[in-house]
């Protein structure tokens, strides 16, 4: 198995209210098609590592690999090319655009990589649509829809561009539990059958324990590497 | 599906606010209508008041000066060897004839720029019949010549303008005069030169320009009579005027021809300074009239970019998110505020048509401007419709800059 995800020795200062440090020398590596959760309590600096792994919090130091390729000290505008071809992103949150259809906030990201034709790419968004069982909803605008059913347009959205990693900031924070499992079996099954690396942060104990991996955080550092789901 | 995904983005946006993209355009759309119309008021007033001036004034007159006595003489008599100097220099009186006119003319007729030329003698006199009296200037012409530079032709309301010329006792009055004096076609009207000379003339023709100061004073014969009534030879000449093709150089053309001929330009520019200052203060007021609609319009856009920025600054952090950067953000805002310029520079364009068009039907009727003098140019229209996308260009560029900095991190975290 090669590596998906290398952190280095990442360390992180928040500035205000007074300086302080919330994350020291991080370092750990997540495997290709491994399905990871993050734990920990609130302020344990476990969402702030995410949005760093994510690339779009560029203020730390150390050293991040993400899909083999070298991301810390990129320009910003290369990272958010990078963000828009190799990684996916589910947030607590949907943030559709409410204004566009269901389909059409699938496609946006695809759209912006160019890399299909737009045919194509609605081809593919409406079969993504499908496979999260959202086929009815593809015409209907974002805003009419029920949470959980936004909450898979969002997976769709950051699957679309078959990205190699998907990271999720407590992708079913907001879902009621049969909503969490609907989210968690399509998160299992993208591991295990295509092979995407996952990493979410979750508050969520149960699905932590159902994922191959447990991070543990603590006041800015990993406690543990591969936390038991029997010591939850 | 053509376009790009920041060009639908913006287009989304914008209709999903239709009332305040409406507002928005309106801003624009008054903004053009207000510059359309005032350009081709001031355009048209402008026209109408060089035309008006063009009528009485020709483009150049060379005329000679009396000069102030110079060194040139002393130094001529006296040599270098000595500082000559002349304490008090006086001004020279001169017999202010073009000494050979023909000469002259011809030299001038050879330059191309030259279309139209006229050698006049002119003379303050008084018109009297009966016992009535008017002040005037007479002015003898080669009625041909000046027809072809004033075209007094088609202000004749009686009579020919040749008549003139086949007659040397024949008269050419306006309408103001004619009232004046209650003269009629074919009545005797007596001249009085300020020497003292006087002569009987018959009218042979009323013109009427409409300029009342021209109408009242104003009048024709041909050049041997005023060249007689001032006791001079038939080759006495005291002004040639010059129409020449773009009488916007008039100056240039007049300096030039006064250093090839010797004798003093003066181009109407010059004689008629006071109305070329009122024509810049109407141009001044026009364009701060104009610049501040334009400005009110910018901060419509302005604002209503700022408010959909505001209230989309999550969909701008996921698009940031997934992959847009800096740029897409700045192109989609850029684009809203283009789209919105543009409706309402559409709509700018046509509104100004409708206010110019209108106005232009609005009877004034003070002395001879019987119309709003209006000017429909294809130039303002397009300087019209630039000028609305530009200012949509520059108020969204603001905001959409804002946009493109918006920290996608401190946004989805909350």
């Amino acid at each position: 198995m090669s590596i998906a995800l290398k952190a280095d020795n990442i360390s992180k200062y928040f500035y205000t209210p007074e300086k302080f440090k919330v994350l020291s020398e991080v370092s750990f590596e997540v495997q290709k098609g491994e399905f990871v959760s993050v734990i920990g309590k609130s302020g344990s600096g476990k969402s702030t590592m995410l949005y760093i792994l994510s690339t779009m919090d560029t203020d730390y130091t150390g050293n991040l690999m993400l899909n083999g390729q070298q991301v810390t000290g990129s320009p910003v505008n290369k990272l958010a090319a990078f963000r828009n071809e190799h990684l996916g992103f589910v947030f607590q949150f949907h943030y559709l655009l409410p204004d566009f259809t269901c389909l059409q906030n699938v496609m946006i990201p695809a759209l912006r990589l160019k890399k299909r034709s737009p045919a194509e790419i609605e081809h593919n968004a409406y079969e993504k649509l499908k496979t999260l069982g959202l086929e009815d909803q593809a015409l209907k605008t974002a805003s009419r829809i029920s949470g959980g059913q936004q909450q898979r347009v969002a997976i769709a959205r950051a699957l679309i561009n078959e990205p190699a990693i998907i990271m999720g900031d407590e992708p079913t924070g907001n879902l009621d539990s049969r909503n969490t499992a609907v989210v968690f079996d399509i998160f299992k099954q993208l591991a295990a059958e295509h092979n995407k690396t996952i990493i979410t942060v979750t508050h969520d104990n149960d699905f932590a324990a159902k994922s191959d991996r447990i991070i543990e955080m603590k006041d800015g550092v990993i406690i543990s590497h591969d936390r038991k789901p029997h010591e939850l | 599906m053509k376009t790009g995904i920041n060009t639908r983005i913006a287009y989304t946006y914008m209709v999903s606010k239709v009332k305040s993209t409406l507002v928005a355009a309106l801003g624009v759309t008054f903004g053009i209508g207000m510059f359309i119309f005032m350009n081709s008021l001031i355009t048209g007033t402008n026209d109408y008041s060089e035309k008006t001036m063009l009528s009485a004034t020709p483009h150049i007159r060379l005329y000679n000066d009396n000069k102030i006595s110079t060194n040139d003489m002393l130094n001529r008599y006296a040599g270098n060897k000595t500082i000559n100097l002349i304490s008090n220099p006086q001004l020279v009186p001169q017999d202010n004839r073009i000494i050979n006119p023909d000469a002259v003319a011809a030299q001038l007729n050879k330059r191309k720029e030259v279309i139209a030329l006229s050698k006049q003698v002119t003379a303050n006199i008084i018109y009297s019949k009966g016992n009535v009296q008017e002040n005037g200037t007479i002015f003898g012409v080669n009625i041909e010549e000046q027809d072809k530079m004033f075209d007094i032709t088609s202000n004749m309301i009686a009579g020919k303008t040749k008549s003139i010329a086949d007659n040397p006792n024949n008269i050419i009055i306006g309408i103001g005069l004619s009232q004046k004096l209650n003269l009629k076609m074919g009545d005797y009207v007596r001249i009085t030169t300020s020497t003292g000379l006087t002569k009987t003339l018959q009218v042979s023709g009323i013109f009427k320009t409409t300029i009342k100061n021209v109408d009242e004073t104003k009048t024709y014969v041909s050049l041997p009579v005023v060249q007689q009534l001032l006791q001079k030879d038939r080759a006495y000449i005291t002004d040639i005027y010059v129409n020449v093709k773009n009488y916007n150089q008039a100056t240039e053309i007049g300096n030039s021809m006064a250093h090839q001929t010797g004798y003093t330009s003066e181009s109407w520019q010059q004689s008629n300074e006071q109305s070329l200052a009122g024509k810049k203060i109407r141009d001044i007021i026009a364009n701060s009239v104009i610049f501040t609609i334009l400005l009110v319009a910018g901060f419509g856009i302005y604002n209503i970019l700022n408010m959909v920025i505001y209230e989309k600054i999550k969909e701008i952090a996921i698009l940031k998110a997934t992959g847009f950067q800096g740029n897409d953000v700045v192109s989609i805002f850029i684009q809203q505020a283009l789209l919105i310029g543009l409706i309402g520079s559409v709509m700018g364009l046509i509104v100004g048509w409708l206010i110019s068009y209108l106005l232009s039907k609005l009877y004034l009727g003070i002395g001879n401007v019987t119309y709003l003098p209006m000017t429909f140019l294809v130039k303002h229209y397009i300087q019209g419709a630039v000028f609305g996308i530009l200012t949509s260009f520059f108020a969204g560029y603001i905001p959409a800059r804002k946009a493109s900095k918006v920290d996608p991190v401190s946004i989805i975290r909350g």
